[in-house]
């Protein structure tokens, strides 16, 4: 063979690689969209149901299941492309808001939504064009408060596109007239609540470290902390959630270190009295996120077994504090499903 | 063209030498063709059947090329098959490792990592016309040598232990692309000290003024990636690619220069790399 042919061989052998290698990779399983529990949970005021998201291909449908488990039941299940997220319910039971999420030129959208349990009726409570990532009711139920973001980069390129500049703003139910709350433009504002009085609101964010923010409605300030403990390894947390009556926080921490050094998640409590935190999960996995019951002294966790090796592969637990065990919250999802 | 014109084409075709020495070669083979074929015309054969039978005890030009490439540049067209080969395979692994267990299609990446592989292979397969030009081979490799450290820090954020074959795969690619230019660099200058001391002197400052060149690139991928951590995807995290860009094109100048005066060169290259590397960042503190 020439070189000349020995070349062009050549050439056309690395361009059928590329695009070899590009079809096997689309054929992969792992492209397809993730299937699976969603990580953020509620549960509903009188304890006796939690509302979660469950994936199909990249898509998730919200559904109700009973906290002692057993089969779930299709709530609500968002046209293609779309998710149901992050849902919470209302002070009453009554309602569910949530966020409906998806992407268009790889620019992510999220809008606001709420769901009436007994008449199934939907309603769409913002529809601008808005990246709303997620929603708290207000205790009386005619409010909500919501995290928007401006911005969706990559503020590092190893990092993957995230969305930043982050405030907080308020809905009435009602007129549907939009109010910003704050005028901050955060890199990161995450696991909003609003505390039992009404009065503040509890966000999660990060200014050089983690930290637990309470804004107050009334004069406008604001309060932050790092929480700090013997079982919190390093002051690096996630997920922070309030108890029903506002004096405990939960939230994901690192409680200790595996053979190669990495960090395990736990779940971590802090009373907010004390400011002393303590472990209150040993799964040795990676806890995602925490949610109170509102009468029991228990939580449902919800733990990543699957932490930082691609999908996350999430299971819900329940976390009792007195009787100081922890079970899995078996559901069986609908078969059509 | 004649018969054994094309037979010295085809050996040269396999010879990585510049100009001149290929010119050496082409004089010395015809010299020793023409004797032997002016043997075998006194021996009673025709011109024809002299030339035919003088090529024929040369042997087959193809061979006798490579075993000159190799007699003279012992080993590099190997090695750069090999380099290029191996990134190929990790470009292959590596690429279908993220699309399964990370799920993401990364093939900018993708093209990127086979288009300096197939470079580098194609530089194997052409080496009688790039081979001569030593500067580009040493610049080739030492642009696949930056790009697989910067991706050595990229395979550092896999979980689970899964970067521990990456790097070291990569590390292992990146001895072999030093081995190569060492050997590039020295095999480039007509080195024919006949003190055995002085040889290793050279090889001495060449290694060292190699390792000059590591360290400033292993600082300016550092710096560029504290860089696109801090400020993102931004043209300011391409300035510490500046001092590297600097060392490669003082190294083409202070390649022969290494081989004249190997103990001065040390010195030269050490005060340079120290300049290239301080006067970015003093400028950036005092502008």
């Amino acid at each position: 063979m020439s070189l000349k042919m020995k070349n062009i061989s050549f050439m056309i052998g690395m361009v059928f690689l590329f695009f070899g290698l590009w079809g096997i990779s689309l054929f992969a399983e792992g492209t397809k969209g993730f299937t699976g529990l969603g990580e953020k949970i509620d549960i509903s005021p009188d304890d006796k149901t939690v509302v979660f998201s469950h994936y199909e291909d990249g898509d998730a449908s919200l559904y109700i299941v009973p906290t002692t488990g057993g089969d779930a039941e299709l709530l609500v299940e968002p046209e293609e492309g779309k998710s149901y997220i992050n849902p919470v319910f209302s002070s009453d039971g009554q309602k569910i808001a949530f966020i409906e999420e998806w992407e268009e030129d790889e620019q992510p959208f999220g809008e606001l939504k709420m769901i009436d349990l007994e008449s199934g009726k939907m309603e769409e409570l913002t529809n601008e064009g808005n990246h709303i990532t997620e929603v708290a009711f207000s205790p009386n139920g005619d409010d909500l408060y919501f995290l928007q973001s401006s911005v969706y980069e990559n503020y590092s390129p190893i990092a993957s596109e995230r969305p930043h500049g982050f405030d907080i703003f308020h809905i009435d139910i009602l007129t549907k007239e939009v109010e910003q709350i704050t005028i901050k433009d955060e890199y990161s504002m995450t696991d909003l609540t609003v505390t039992p009085d009404g009065n503040e609101l509890m966000y999660h964010s990060f200014r050089d470290k983690d930290i637990i923010a309470f804004y107050s409605l009334e004069n406008r300030l604001e309060r932050t902390f790092t929480p700090y403990g013997e079982d919190l390894e390093e002051s690096i947390i996630s997920s922070p959630a309030l108890s029903a009556d506002g004096q405990k926080i939960a939230f994901s921490g690192v409680a200790d270190r595996d053979e190669d050094g990495t960090f395990v998640y736990e779940g971590i409590q802090m009373d907010l009295e004390t400011r002393q935190a303590e472990k209150i999960t040993s799964f040795r996995e990676h806890v995602a996120s925490l949610s109170y019951y509102n009468d029991e002294n228990q939580l449902i966790v919800t733990v990543d077994k699957n932490f930082a090796a691609g999908y996350p592969d999430y299971h819900y637990w329940i976390v009792d504090l007195d009787a100081n065990n922890q079970k899995r919250l078996q559901i069986q999802l609908p078969e059509d499903n | 063209m004649s018969r054994i014109n094309q037979y010295i084409n085809h050996v040269l075709k396999q010879i990585q030498s510049p100009k001149e020495e290929r010119e050496d070669i082409r004089e010395e083979l015809l010299s020793h063709i023409d004797e032997a074929k002016m043997y075998y015309v006194h021996e009673g054969l025709s011109e024809n059947e002299a030339e035919e039978k003088a090529l024929a005890d040369f042997g087959e030009a193809h061979g006798i090329g490579k075993e000159l490439q190799e007699a003279m540049y012992p080993f590099q067209r190997g090695l750069l098959y090999m380099i290029g080969i191996a990134a190929i395979c990790y470009g292959a692994i590596f690429y279908l490792n993220y699309a399964f267990n990370l799920h993401e299609l990364i093939l900018d990446w993708l093209a990127i990592q086979l288009t300096i592989s197939s470079a580098v292979l194609l530089c194997a397969i052409n080496i009688s016309f790039i081979g001569r030009h030593f500067y580009l081979l040493h610049t080739l490799i030492f642009f696949m040598m930056a790009w697989l450290g910067f991706n050595i820090m990229v395979v550092e954020m896999l979980p689970d232990g899964r970067n521990i074959f990456f790097t070291i795969y990569l590390v292992i690619l990146i001895g072999l692309c030093l081995v190569f230019m060492f050997r590039n660099s020295y095999l480039s200058t007509d080195v024919s000290p006949s003190k055995s001391k002085e040889r290793t002197l050279i090889k001495f400052s060449y290694i060292l003024n190699l390792i000059f060149g590591i360290v400033l690139t292993g600082g300016a991928l550092f710096f560029m990636w504290g860089g696109l951590i801090m400020v993102g995807m931004s043209w300011v995290v391409a300035i510490p690619l500046i001092p590297l860009l600097a060392w490669l094109i003082f190294y083409k100048f202070h390649m022969s220069f290494i081989a004249k005066k190997p103990f001065v060169s040390i010195l030269v290259g050490l005060t340079f790399s120290i300049l290239v590397f301080v006067a970015p960042v003093a400028l950036l503190i005092f502008f």
